[in-house]
């Protein structure tokens, strides 16, 4: 078993990126309870906008600060002009406006980009390796994994350490009453989504060099974070990060272990999950 | 008060009339996109006894479907001299076997969790289809031959698109009108008024949980009907018959078509099939000429086409307030 640590660490930097991606969509939907199926449509964005450019400036600092930016854009628009038309028409509605969307999204980016994945290399230190415990390992995929606890830790501070964090909840709670104290709940509500939106779209540049750019990584990675979303319990951030973690490996020694039944073992573990505690890992009974 | 009760049966029969003249007056060609929509309004008033009728929103039908039509694929393949009869008869049984017990864990949760948990079904199934090369062909596909169809006294080749439509048109058609049949009973007043008030119907005694088991058993097995005819008329099979794209282009045929009606979906499904072979020979992009559509829909007219085909009629008849149909409402929950 000379290949445990690489196969764990590569484990570790994928549950990075299922976390970046699997935070924002159980933020949205903790918040809002919309289950935004554009999530992931929105992440793949956020790669071909560091894709194009990567191309144009080689600069990836610049594009890991401007595409979230970006998206931050696009998910408020998206929130002010269409999902807040629908949401008298209830949840199930919103749902399938933000499937429209993604629906709508994935055909531009294949018309856009083409139908064929794209590779983004990176230079510089990232793209370098380094020794660690006796083996040569990309600095890549351990910055992944630090990007994913630097983001979780700061989420987590907003949260539960601040005022905004405290509107937050209370928002999620009773929004009437917090919207009759004074504050603005719609624009909380905005906020929340195109952060939502941000975090989707730094999920997006991170993977880029990791798993490269293909009309295909939106659809793939969504069912891995809804796997995430299910096992750590809805709505949940400390279940996500523990469900990311146990996806993530999973997917990383299911190649090793069980090279044929690698596909299956994430949708088993979901299952085992649902019959044994339907909540979730960490959720709350509903 | 008896014309109105009438009304559905005359349609019916004027519907399997006119379907009966087609092969006389259409071209092969629009034979064979005829037979495509039949099977798919089959396909589509299966999804939308689910998400029109009972509000659940599921983006896993397509693992019926393609369960259907790969049972259909491997059992010809596998068993020589299977009769058209036994091959659609073990995709229903799968469909139905597969249905109550994915059922049982996917019902445990409703609204966005379960479209969710369905999503995440349908890609194992998907998963599934994809490697298990040796049985489902993989990404090559199956090819099968069509049967020949034995009636008892006589034995009709299907080689020919005119005879298989007129066994779509029969078959199919049945169960489109069984499933309208499906609607009236009580069985399928309760999956309605579930859906309207569920703790009332629970405080009436009805075991809800069971009802909502039954009915997806139910619908998944009408797809996997629906699914057997897909292989039988394209004589092919492959993974994309199971993929998530045919659960979204199901989803795209029922809302487009709306969902507040039981003849909503079938429009729907004709509108699709000929958007888009149409749309195809004109551009690459139609998918996303149909995603444009869809979400105009969302945002404008929720219940679809036959919501502006009835207030028309409305219109026309002067607002005589005929009252709402029982099933005339979106789903939302």
């Amino acid at each position: 078993m000379s290949d445990f640590p690489v196969f764990f660490l590569h484990g570790l930097a994928y549950a990075g990126l299922l976390f970046l991606v699997s935070a924002g969509l159980t933020l949205v939907f903790g918040m809002m309870n919309v289950l935004n199926f554009a999530h992931a449509a929105m992440y793949m964005l956020g790669a071909y906008f560091s894709y194009t450019l990567l191309q144009a400036t080689d600069q990836f600092w610049l594009s890991l600060m401007l595409c979230p930016i970006l998206l931050f854009a696009v998910g408020a628009l998206i929130e002010r002009f269409l999902l807040r038309r629908v949401h008298v028409y209830g949840h199930l509605h919103e749902l399938l406006l933000t499937f429209g969307l993604a629906y709508i999204i994935t055909e531009i980016v294949k018309w856009v980009w083409g139908n064929f994945p794209l590779a983004v290399n990176i230079g510089g230190l990232l793209g370098d390796t380094v020794e660690i415990i006796g083996i040569t390992y990309p600095v890549y995929r351990i910055f992944i994994f630090v990007c994913a606890v630097f983001v979780g830790t700061v989420m987590a501070l907003i949260l539960y350490r601040t005022r905004l964090g405290i509107i937050l909840r209370a928002a999620v709670n009773d929004s009437e009453m917090v919207n009759a104290l004074g504050f603005n709940v719609p624009l909380v509500f905005m906020g929340v989504f195109a952060f939502g939106a941000a975090l989707s779209g730094f999920a997006g540049v991170i993977a880029g060099p990791l798993l490269t750019t293909y009309p295909g990584m939106a659809h793939d990675i969504l069912i891995d974070a809804f796997v995430v979303i299910v096992v750590g319990g809805f709505g949940s951030l400390g279940g996500a990060v523990v469900a990311s973690i146990l996806i993530g490996e999973l997917q990383s020694f299911g190649v090793l272990l069980f090279p044929k039944l690698s596909v299956a073992l994430v949708y088993l573990l979901m299952a085992a999950v649902l019959i044994v505690k339907p909540s979730g890992l960490f959720g709350e009974k509903q | 008060m008896m014309a109105q009760r009438n009304a559905p049966v005359v349609l019916i029969v004027i519907l399997f009339a006119l379907g009966a003249a087609m092969p006389f007056v259409l071209k092969p060609y629009h034979l064979n996109m005829l037979t495509e929509i039949i099977l798919f309004a089959l396909y589509a008033v299966s999804y939308n006894l689910l998400l029109g009728y009972a509000g659940l929103l599921s983006f896993g039908h397509a693992m019926f479907f393609g369960m259907g039509a790969f049972t259909v694929a491997v059992s010809l393949i596998h068993i020589p001299g299977l009769s058209i009869w036994s091959a659609i008869g073990l995709a229903l049984a799968m469909t139905t076997a597969v249905g109550f017990l994915t059922g049982g864990l996917l019902l445990r949760h409703k609204g966005s969790y379960f479209a969710l948990l369905t999503l995440a079904f349908n890609s194992l199934f998907y998963a599934v289809a994809t490697k298990w090369h040796t049985i489902t062909g993989g990404d090559d596909g199956l090819s099968v031959t069509r049967p020949d169809l034995a009636l008892g006294f006589t034995t009709v080749s299907l080689a020919g698109i005119e005879s298989f439509y007129g066994f779509t048109l029969v078959i199919v058609g049945a169960a489109i009108v069984f499933c309208w049949y499906f609607t009236q009973t009580a069985m399928g007043q309760t999956v309605l008024m579930m859906r309207e008030n569920e703790e009332r119907m629970k405080f009436l005694g009805y075991n809800t949980n069971i009802s909502r088991l039954i009915l997806f058993t139910f619908t998944g097995a009408v797809a996997g009907l629906a699914g057997a005819f897909y292989t039988l008329h394209f004589q092919f099979c492959s993974q994309s018959a199971i993929s998530v794209d045919m659960t979204t282009t199901v989803l795209l045929m029922t809302f487009v078509g709306g969902t507040g009606t039981f003849w909503g979906p079938m429009l729907g499904a004709l509108v699709y099939i000929i958007l888009q072979n149409y749309l195809s020979d004109i551009t690459d992009r139609w998918p996303l000429f149909m995603g444009l559509i869809f979400v105009f829909m969302v945002l404008f007219i929720p219940g679809g086409l036959s919501q502006i085909i009835q207030s028309a009629r409305d219109l026309l008849a002067g607002r005589r307030g005929r009252g709402k149909p029982m099933a005339a409402k979106e789903a939302s929950s």
